[in-house]
């Protein structure tokens, strides 16, 4: 049985509906963009991991070459004289089938027994079907048989037996479907395309070089990794197969955690909501507080009942947005694997993974946020002295009371987060922490802003609009204990909006400028996965009009450190403007790029390493490890921060790799880019598939994926507004309860609802333009410290600030526009106020 | 009594509450004639129907039967916003809970009954120096209510009520909420600045010191009105 002072207290919030149902759906969509952000980076990260464990399969090490990979004869030398037995080769690759994008994995079923059992355990249904053996041989002799698991065969249209093309390295190819293979808990090899060595060797033209070998050793067997190292030659490495997933994982962190951040923005505006919601109905309960204590209910118990409620009602919302959390996730999911898949590594998730971990965090954010926003005001509640009626002009009187203070405590915050980000060094997550407390403490700052401009404004109010107009300014500031806390989530919100737009807009001006300076040819074409047939460059290099050609080629080099991208260059000297050189005198450093062993690297790389020019970096080489000097650190936009920029001659000194990705063309004067184009999309018709395009095509192109980048920041930040929206929405009602009196009173002077509507519309408009003009400081405040502390120390780049005033200006008529909105329904609510309650006593 | 003197004019005048199953008749066939001047006392138990008969005349709510005439309106056939634009012209309240605009001064809540009325702003401030002056709060005047006590409070609201010079000033118990002394000191000014001004006032009330300032008293039981000729002891 519930106690009836409980059932008093809880009868309230259950004849109130609106404010109810209000406060649980703002807690509820918080918690669900955490949740969401969370599942969906958690899957994302559970579906490349499981795809990369699936791969990895039981091999403990991997034996790795430079950028043409491991030689074959290395395999068989390992195997044969060393007689290293739980060892296979590996050839892998991205193929594409009907537009979707498989990993080809080639491997020697001989080998793979006590690596992947997967690759040879077919799965078939039928009991017509080929034995197991019939099949393995088939696999062995048969160029082109492929297995898949069962749902990729379903998602392509394949079944068992069916022959269909494959393009690899630009070429179509035959494939025939063989067999699907079992998935597990372990074991997901969806997207997963496993073939003969043989074959993959051929598709991906790379015959006689391996991807890796993988190795499986016993736990704590070092004398055999010992023998293994020594037997390997220049340029191959053993590497922990746990630590190369790692540092590929690792390369999206900064996306991830930026991510999060953003969703805990939303969760920090639903912090205000239920403040703001618990506060209020406390503060309307005040009479029924007072009845309670006169009737010997003791401040402990009271407390009590308050926290219990809130807790109830944090509970209540955490569940609904658990729930609103996985289908968002669902969509967000898309948008991150996306991202991912644009920026770091290919992941294919096709479903969210409902982790528990993140359930509870979810559930225990809305709880925990419930709570600490009931603490304040339950705290008041129970210092009351146990009067019947505290007047609720006395309780503005010691809420404006308490606003200095609260401005004090603001100012404060702010100053730490100074201080945090500067004693932070490049720290992230400092970072983020600095950006929250400057939120909070400008939140604290804003009522007494409002308070200051309402009570100045009220005079000017009366001039130009009269005593209503008046009452409707000076009504913000009485009403501040009521409206304030959600004019700081719009404010908030909006700031929010103005931060990450000005960081966007910034970060897209600076990149496109980057563009249009690094991207010096007139026409780029290059093969879409792999390296260009030497054939092919030779024939577009004689095309007529093309004066000149650049080549590049994009090198991936690892050693136990991690991995680092080579982006090796063969330029004509005219086109050395391309790279913006930051700390080098371009006319040393280039030569010494071009001649010597000098490189240049990428900011992020210099940011992340705190190197630059003049220092020296080791790479590993086909030769072993080589030092090299750092002539200059260039201006880059790359997500991989591992950059470094190498001279085709340098490479060719260190590696033994001839083969180029891609082309930049000259054209002589007068020669149309769309004509050179046509040109080369004819000569790799029927030879290899290769992209061509103009350089304005290929700077829209990134453009696209620059912004296709931020689709997910803009559906977060909408839920976040979303979220500030309902907050003003239910203050505005919950004021409109509390001063039915007020108004009912008005009514019987004889306003009518039209009029009385209009002054509560007009008063909400008046808050969402404060609350805007508010956000303006702390917006561009914020995108100060996204653009110069956040970006750079998660991704190590500079972006010039530049605050467009249209998003200035847009912001503010947004926070007008949503207060207004959000004010409709109460003020036609205020309109109906029967003027018989103000004859009512109380 | 000739018809055009009539300030008030009630016939059969009916009033019902539903609540769920029960209904509850309030008003059960009431007829009231209030001349201009006149100052009429409205006695009866609490919950007896004084303030639902003031709601009437006063256009707040609207009868089930029966007609009210206010001012020689006829406000039974009136929509609600007519009923609101008759109200803010021709009557003032005054409650027991006073009902200060609480975001308003002493000023601005009288000025704000002048600019719905449409008075000239400068005339406004005249009469607002006039009425404050009268109920003695001149130099209260840009206090805000919850500064005030409760008579001063009220007095305001008297101020108010007067202002837009109102044919009728209907008061609900206008002294319930006061002590003895405060309630005879606003009581006087209230009768001296009715009289002054020749309103007519209704004014419902227990108190029977109200009741024998007023030219007469009525008394509300059962649904019924009753003239009570008797002054109470
Ligand atoms: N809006 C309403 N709904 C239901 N009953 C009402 C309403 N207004 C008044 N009543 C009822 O009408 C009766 C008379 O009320 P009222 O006129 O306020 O009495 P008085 O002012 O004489 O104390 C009471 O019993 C009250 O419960
Ligand atoms: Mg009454």
């Amino acid at each position: 049985m519930i106690p009836a002072t409980y059932r008093a207290s809880f009868s309230y919030l259950l004849r109130h509906p609106w404010q109810l149902a209000l406060s649980v759906i703002g807690i509820a969509v918080g918690v669900a963009v955490i949740v969401a952000v969370d599942l969906a980076n958690a899957s994302a990260r559970k579906a490349f991991l499981l795809s990369m464990d699936t791969i990895t399969g039981e091999a403990t090490h991997q034996v790795i070459g430079g950028p043409s990979g491991v030689s074959e004869n290395t395999y068989a030398r390992l195997r044969v004289e060393y007689g290293v037995r739980a060892i296979a080769p590996v050839v892998e690759g991205m193929i594409s089938v009907d537009g979707t994008s498989l990993t080809l994995l080639g491997v020697d079923l001989f080998a793979e027994q006590d690596i992947r059992s997967f690759t040879s355990q077919a799965q078939s249904a039928d009991p017509a079907a080929p034995s197991d053996e019939t099949l393995f041989s088939s696999f062995l002799i048969t160029p082109g048989v492929v297995t898949t698991s069962a749902r990729t065969a379903e998602q392509l249209g394949l079944a068992v037996g069916d022959t269909f093309d494959v393009v690899a390295d630009g070429r179509s190819r035959q494939a025939e479907l063989l067999a699907t293979l079992a998935s597990d808990a372990s074991n997901n090899p969806d997207f997963l395309l496993v073939t003969d060595i043989a074959t993959a060797q051929e598709w991906l033209g790379q015959a006689g070089w391996l991807s890796r070998i993988d190795v499986r050793v016993d736990d704590g067997n070092e004398a055999a990794l010992d023998q293994l190292r020594a037997a390997l030659p220049d340029g191959t490495k053993l590497l922990s197969a746990a630590g190369r997933t790692r540092s590929t994982v690792e390369m999206s962190k900064a996306f991830m955690t930026n991510l999060t951040a953003m969703s805990l923005l939303a969760l920090l505006v639903g912090l205000f909501l239920i403040f703001n919601s618990v506060n209020f109905s406390v503060l309307q309960r005040r009479n029924l507080i007072g009845v309670l204590r006169a009737l010997g209910l003791t401040r402990r118990q009271l407390l009590a009942m308050i926290l219990i409620e809130a807790g109830v009602l944090g509970a209540l919302a955490a569940l609904l947005g658990v729930g609103l959390g996985i289908a968002l996730g669902e969509h967000l999911l898309e948008l991150v694997s996306r991202t991912i898949n644009d920026l770091y590594f290919r992941v294919s998730v096709t479903s969210i993974s409902v982790e528990p971990f993140s359930v509870v965090k979810g559930i225990v954010a809305g709880i925990g946020v419930a709570l600490v926003a009931a603490a304040v005001p339950a705290i008041e509640a129970t210092s009351y002295q146990p009067r019947l009626a505290l007047t609720r002009s006395s309780l503005e009187h010691r809420a404006r009371r308490a606003l200095p203070t609260v401005t004090g405590i603001g100012v404060v915050i702010m100053a730490a987060a100074v201080l945090l980000i500067v004693v932070s060094g490049a720290n992230l997550v400092a970072g983020l922490a600095a950006v929250f407390l400057l939120i909070l403490g400008f939140a604290l700052c804003v009522p007494l802003c409002v308070s200051f401009s309402s009570t100045l404004t009220a005079p000017l109010a009366q001039k130009l609009g009269g005593t209503i107009a008046r009452m409707a300014v000076a009504g913000i500031a009485s009403g501040l204990s009521r409206t304030g806390v959600a004019i700081v989530a719009l404010a908030v919100a909006v700031a929010a909006t103005i931060g990450v737009s000005v960081m966007v807009d910034s970060f897209r001006g600076s990149v496109s400028a980057w563009l249009d300076k690094t991207l010096q040819a007139d026409v780029y074409t290059g093969a879409l996965r792999g390296a260009m047939d030497p054939d092919l460059i030779d024939a577009i290099r004689n095309l007529e009009g093309v004066e000149d050609i650049s080549t590049r080629k994009r090198a991936w080099v690892e050693d136990a450190s991690g991995r680092t991208q080579l982006r090796v260059f063969d330029i004509p000297p005219e086109d050395f403007g391309g790279a913006e050189l930051l700390d080098a005198d371009p006319a040393e450093a280039w030569p010494a790029w071009q001649a010597r062993d000098a490189v240049f690297i990428s900011e992020p790389f210099a940011y992340q390493k705190s190197i630059g020019a003049g220092d020296s970096l080791t790479l590993p080489t086909d030769h072993g490890p080589r030092e090299f000097a750092v002539a200059a650190t260039f201006q880059s936009y790359d997500i991989n921060a591992s950059g470094v920029m190498m001279s085709r001659k340098t490479y060719a000194r260190h590696y033994l790799d001839d083969t180029i990705d891609s082309l930049g063309l000259y054209l002589a004067n007068g020669i149309e880019a769309d004509d050179i184009v046509a040109q080369v999309e004819n000569l790799s018709a029927g030879q290899q598939r290769l992209y061509v395009g103009s350089n304005a095509n290929l700077q829209r192109e990134s453009m696209r994926i620059f912004d296709r980048t931020f689709v997910i920041t803009d559906v977060l930040y909408w839920l976040t507004l979303g979220v500030a929206f309902i907050g003003i929405l239910s203050a505005m009602l919950a004021l409109q309860l509390e001063r039915a009196r007020e108004f009912a009173t008005l009514r019987a002077l004889g306003m009518t609802p039209t009029q009385v509507g209009v002054m509560i519309t007009a008063q909400t408009g008046i808050i969402g333009l404060l609350s805007g003009l508010a956000s303006l400081p702390l917006g561009v405040v914020m995108a100060f410290v996204l653009i110069k502390v956040i970006n750079r120390r998660a991704f190590g780049w500079q972006i010039d600030m530049s605050i467009a005033p249209s998003i200035l200006a847009m912001s503010v008529a947004f926070a007008v526009g949503a207060a207004l909105l959000a004010g409709l329904y109460p003020a036609y609510r205020a309109g109906q106020s029967q003027p018989a309650i103000a004859m009512r006593e109380e | 009594m000739s018809e055009t003197s009539n300030e008030i004019e009630l016939r059969g005048l009916c009033r019902r509450f539903r609540e769920g199953e029960r209904e509850q008749v309030v008003l059960d066939g009431i007829d009231l004639d209030v001349r201009r001047g006149e100052t009429v006392a409205l006695r009866g138990r609490s919950g007896s129907g004084k303030s639902t008969l003031l709601n009437l005349i006063g256009g707040i709510d609207a009868p089930d039967a029966g007609s009210v005439t206010v001012a020689k309106m006829e406000l039974t056939g009136l929509s609600e916003r007519e009923r609101t634009l008759f109200r803010r012209k021709h009557i003032g309240f005054v409650y027991q809970s006073f009902n200060l605009v609480p975001t308003l001064n002493v000023a601005d809540n009288v000025r704000l009954v002048l600019e719905l009325n449409n008075v000239p702003a400068f005339q406004g401030s005249t009469r607002i120096d006039e009425l404050l002056d009268a109920v003695g709060l001149a130099d209260r005047m840009e206090s805000y209510p919850d500064v005030l006590s409760g008579g001063e409070q009220q007095r305001v609201a008297i101020a108010r009520a007067l202002a837009h010079e109102p044919a009728v000033l209907l008061a609900d118990e206008p002294t319930g909420n006061l002590d003895d002394a405060t309630a005879e000191a606003v009581l006087g000014l209230l009768d001296k600045l009715v009289r002054d001004s020749s309103h007519t006032m209704l004014i419902a009330t227990h108190s029977q010191h109200i009741a024998l300032r007023c030219d007469r008293v009525l008394e509300l039981h059962n649904g019924r009105l009753r003239e009570t000729t008797s002054r109470p002891q």
